[in-house]
């Protein structure tokens, strides 16, 4: 969006943003911007008209209450590590909730932990861990991103497979709707009654309004541990292997999958692992629980690895080691990062079942566009995160690239699987929204977020298509886009 | 490619929408003397609709279309070594789609939680009449605002509820059951804590009042009895069932008690009365004996600090101020209510605020109110959502 000069609007409201929060608070200036054109996907670059950091729950409400009065559009930013481009604020208000930092209270005979949106994910579990307790999700990139971006996207991580994704961890929330006003969501003592409001407003990418604060539960921490690192000599014998570790019934707490580029990158960079460089993949499996039988299950883990054809397993010998297998998993596109001035990273979800052939299809798209597909991902979940590394400013490799993954998505759609997992919608996959859903469920989707937001002023333009927001008739429409 | 019955299901809505008449969303009819004040003139017959869509065991996901009832699904998963790890109280003819309406649930949920962690994708068909398929048939999705969470819960009031997507877990190699009885207030307390920090999860842990013990079989006992349910593999087990020896001295029982519990509920009023989990003792202090005492049972999820209390159908008067009773002294308690005459039903159990964001999306999902209307109770008939803050900062 092209910016035009200041207009006495806006500094107005700069003027009344500084009263509420203070003058060093309030960033309208081009250089000091920049740092907000983007999220932790590069592709995607847009300026906010300010940026505004409230420090406290009561400037919060009063900012939105400004914003609501002169009826300006905001887009909410935690840590800004999103890859959707969901928090970009083109033109608009750049709402950051990172200094609603405060643990507000640990509660360790409930296991829960009542915290501020700006509380970093793995800070909640480190001031859990003095109880035993730990916060369960934990996205690769938890030592950045906040509890209320968490909640906005409904992050999820390798832990997922096991413990579950955000919605299965947040127990009430404080939100502010983007009219100023505050409503409780979910119950911290009891059962939730009535709709499930909670689990509408979970994920729904800020769309819906701000968290002010949020009951979440802890999880104990596992009496015992074994972390696994199978060495396959082919992706398809490590997709296999997913598959019957996976039908066994077996849940690991984490079961990833990195690929031979992946793995080439991680042991280049400072994250290096001690993963075997010829390895065309490797399974980084994790089972936890109670100490008693975990010896069994992992044996029986390794036993199906090395049916499917594993040149070996090994197990990390103490926390050390596991730590280091861990850093270079949840490094892998930091360290993907400094091959690629770019990288588009894809967040589809297939059938488990589904996954060799699904990978093999990943393969032959990239090789017929001459893209080299790079993937590390949620095996056990079926999460892919197929990525490229590619140069943005090269318009030849940028629409392979952009081709590539097209089909990609397609190629998951098609075997039932769906567009995005954990890393949201934002901007990236309004595109595809289309292929997987019929305008009668987004225009579902956009009659509920009117609910929230009737003037549509949170996140404008996120989510779902503007095209698909219909008046809901009751009669079926011709459809607008043909489905893919 | 929507399934014709499902768009006769769309057709009806529409017809009843243009006359204005209410209906009534119709499974297996196990619901239907809940007692939720209801005002519709029609029925929607969502019990037809039979039958697995789609079941790859090897995804550990199973779409079924919505009158399908949890006995027959129970029976495939059985077939694959796989389960559906609901088991709410009630009839097995129970069904699916009415499952995950009334967000029902049973012990299970100690280790594998409730519809609303386990339904992956629904198709419904809205008080507009469109045909929306939310979700998807995957185990983790985050595409586009989440329509499936609203579905489970809102007893039709949104949607007509015509399929669903569930995830299912392997059956435990072994499964075997305890009953340990638990004498006195400090033994709960203590079970309660073991459970919260045990290195073990337990696939359930269920507190029976003794009256409820002795009508499924345990056997006549003068305190609370602890049903404790281990599964997994064989050291895990043995192990935890060692460690559960702290409680008490356990008795091997047939995992059939399980069933006998879930299908014994007579005819009362039912209501789960639910805090912070540390809180159970206390809860079931403030509940289990004034029930038993007005002829009623109780049990209690150990894990999720929720007792559910079943009364005698007696006079409104003397269950209204039990009720009354058991509330003031377990508050802050959240009540749920399950089976019982309209008063159960009319308790407010949201601020006014919530309230309105409530009916906001009941008037998006069902403008003209013809889906089970005043299923949901207050909340969908609030007043409409107040004028915005604008102006008030």
């Amino acid at each position: 969006m092209t910016r035009s000069p200041a207009t006495t609007e806006d500094l107005a409201l700069t003027a009344r943003l500084r009263a509420i929060v203070g003058d060093r608070r309030v960033l309208v200036r081009p250089g000091e911007l920049r740092a907000y054109e983007s999220d932790g996907l590069p592709g995607y670059q847009s300026r906010p008209s300010v940026a505004v950091f409230p420090g406290t729950r009561d400037e919060t409400i009063a900012v939105v209450r400004l914003l609501a009065e002169l009826a300006i559009p905001f887009v909410p930013r935690g840590a800004g590590t999103g890859l959707s481009g969901g928090s970009l604020a083109d033109g608009v208000v750049l709402l950051g909730l990172h200094r609603l930092s405060r643990i507000i209270s640990i509660d360790p005979d409930n296991a829960r932990a009542v915290v501020e949106p700006g509380v970093v994910n793995a800070t909640l579990t480190r001031a859990a861990s003095a109880y035993g307790l730990h916060y369960a999700p934990d996205p690769s990139s938890q030592t950045a991103c906040t509890i209320g971006g968490n909640v906005a996207e409904n992050a999820g991580g390798p832990h997922c497979l096991k413990y579950g994704v955000t919605l299965n961890h947040v127990v009430a929330v404080t939100a502010l709707l983007p009219s100023g006003e505050v409503v409780t969501l979910g119950n911290a003592d009891g059962e939730q009654d009535g709709y499930d409001l909670l689990g509408a407003f979970i994920g729904s990418e800020g769309c819906f309004g701000i968290a002010l604060d949020v009951t979440v539960s802890l999880a104990r921490d596992p009496q015992a541990v074994r972390t696994l690192l199978a060495d396959f000599g082919s992706v398809d014998d490590a997709a296999r292997a997913v598959s019957g570790i996976i039908a066994t019934g077996i849940v690991p707490a984490a079961l990833e999958m990195m690929d031979n580029a992946i793995i080439q990158a991680v042991e280049a960079s400072i994250y290096a692992a001690g993963y075997p460089a010829d390895a065309a993949a490797i399974l980084l499996i994790e089972l936890d629980g109670a100490a008693a039988g975990i010896d069994e299950d992992a044996a029986r883990v390794a036993g199906i690895c090395r049916d499917a054809g594993a040149r070996g397993v090994r197990t990390a010998a103490d926390a050390a080691e596991r730590a280091r297998l861990w850093q270079g998993r949840k490094k892998a596109f930091g360290a993907m990062g400094r091959i690629s001035p770019h990288l588009v990273v894809q967040d589809a979800v297939v059938p488990r079942t589904q996954l060799p052939s699904v990978l093999a299809a990943i393969q032959a798209i990239g090789e017929r566009h001459g893209v080299n597909v790079c993937n590390v991902f949620h095996a056990g979940d079926g999460n892919l995160h197929p990525n490229i590394g590619y140069d943005s400013s090269d318009p030849v490799q940028a629409q392979r690239v952009h081709d590539a993954m097209s089909e990609i998505m397609a190629a998951c759609i098609a075997a039932g699987g769906t567009i995005t997992g954990e890393h949201g919608v934002g901007l990236d996959k309004l595109p595809y929204m289309d292929a997987l859903f019929s305008p009668e469920t987004l225009a579902a989707m956009c009659a509920l977020r009117e609910v929230f937001d009737p003037e549509r002023r949170a996140n404008p333009g996120k989510v779902v298509p503007v095209h698909s927001c219909r008046e809901w008739t009751g009669a079926s429409p011709a459809r607008a886009v043909a489905r893919a | 490619m929507t399934h014709e019955a499902t768009e006769a299901i769309a057709a009806q809505v529409r017809a009843a929408r243009a006359s204005r008449t209410p209906l009534r969303v119709v499974g297996g009819a196990g619901w239907m003397d809940a007692g939720g004040p209801c005002d519709a003139v029609e029925r929607i017959e969502a019990g037809a609709l039979r039958g697995v869509v789609e079941y790859e065991p090897g995804d550990l996901t199973l779409t079924a279309r919505a009158g399908t009832t949890l006995a027959e699904l129970q029976q495939v998963t059985a077939a694959h070594g796989q389960w559906l790890p609901l088991d709410p109280a009630g009839s097995a003819t129970g069904t699916l789609g009415a499952t995950i309406a009334t967000a029902s649930w049973g012990p299970l949920a100690a280790a594998y939680g409730t519809p609303r962690d386990q339904v992956l994708g629904c198709e419904v068909v809205t008080g507009t009449g469109d045909v929306v398929r939310a979700g998807g048939r995957v185990v983790k999705n985050v595409a586009g605002f989440d329509l499936t969470r609203l579905m489970v819960g809102a007893w039709g009031t949104l949607g007509v509820i015509t399929e669903a997507t569930v995830r299912l877990r392997a059956r435990p190699e072994v499964d075997e059951t305890r009953a340990i009885v638990l004498g006195g207030a400090e033994s709960i307390a203590h079970a309660s804590r073991w459970m919260r920090t045990s290195a073990f999860t337990p696939l359930a842990a269920e507190l029976l009042s003794p009256a409820l013990a002795a009508a499924v079989g345990v056997g006549a006992v003068a305190a609370p009895v602890l049903l404790l349910r281990a599964g997994g593999n064989a050291p895990m087990v043995r192990e935890l069932l060692r460690a559960a020896t702290s409680l008490g001295d356990g008795r091997a029982l047939d995992s059939s008690v399980w069933q006998r519990l879930g299908s014994g509920d007579g005819a009362g009023t039912t209501f789960r009365v639910s805090a912070a989990p540390a809180r159970i003792a206390a809860l079931w202090a403030a509940t289990a004996s004034a029930v038993e005492r007005a002829g009623g049972t109780a049990q209690a999820n150990l894990w999720r600090g929720v007792v559910r209390c079943i009364i005698p159908a007696a006079g409104t008067t003397e269950s209204m101020a039990l009720l009354n009773d058991i509330l003031a002294v377990a508050h802050p308690a959240a009540l749920v209510s399950e089976r019982g005459p309209s008063w159960l039903w009319e308790r407010p159990s949201s601020d006014a605020a919530t309230a309105a964001l409530a009916a906001g999306v009941a008037r998006a999902f069902d403008p003209d109110h013809l889906l089970n209307p005043g299923v949901m109770g207050r909340g969908a008939h609030a007043p409409p959502h107040p004028a915005s803050h604008a102006g008030t900062a």
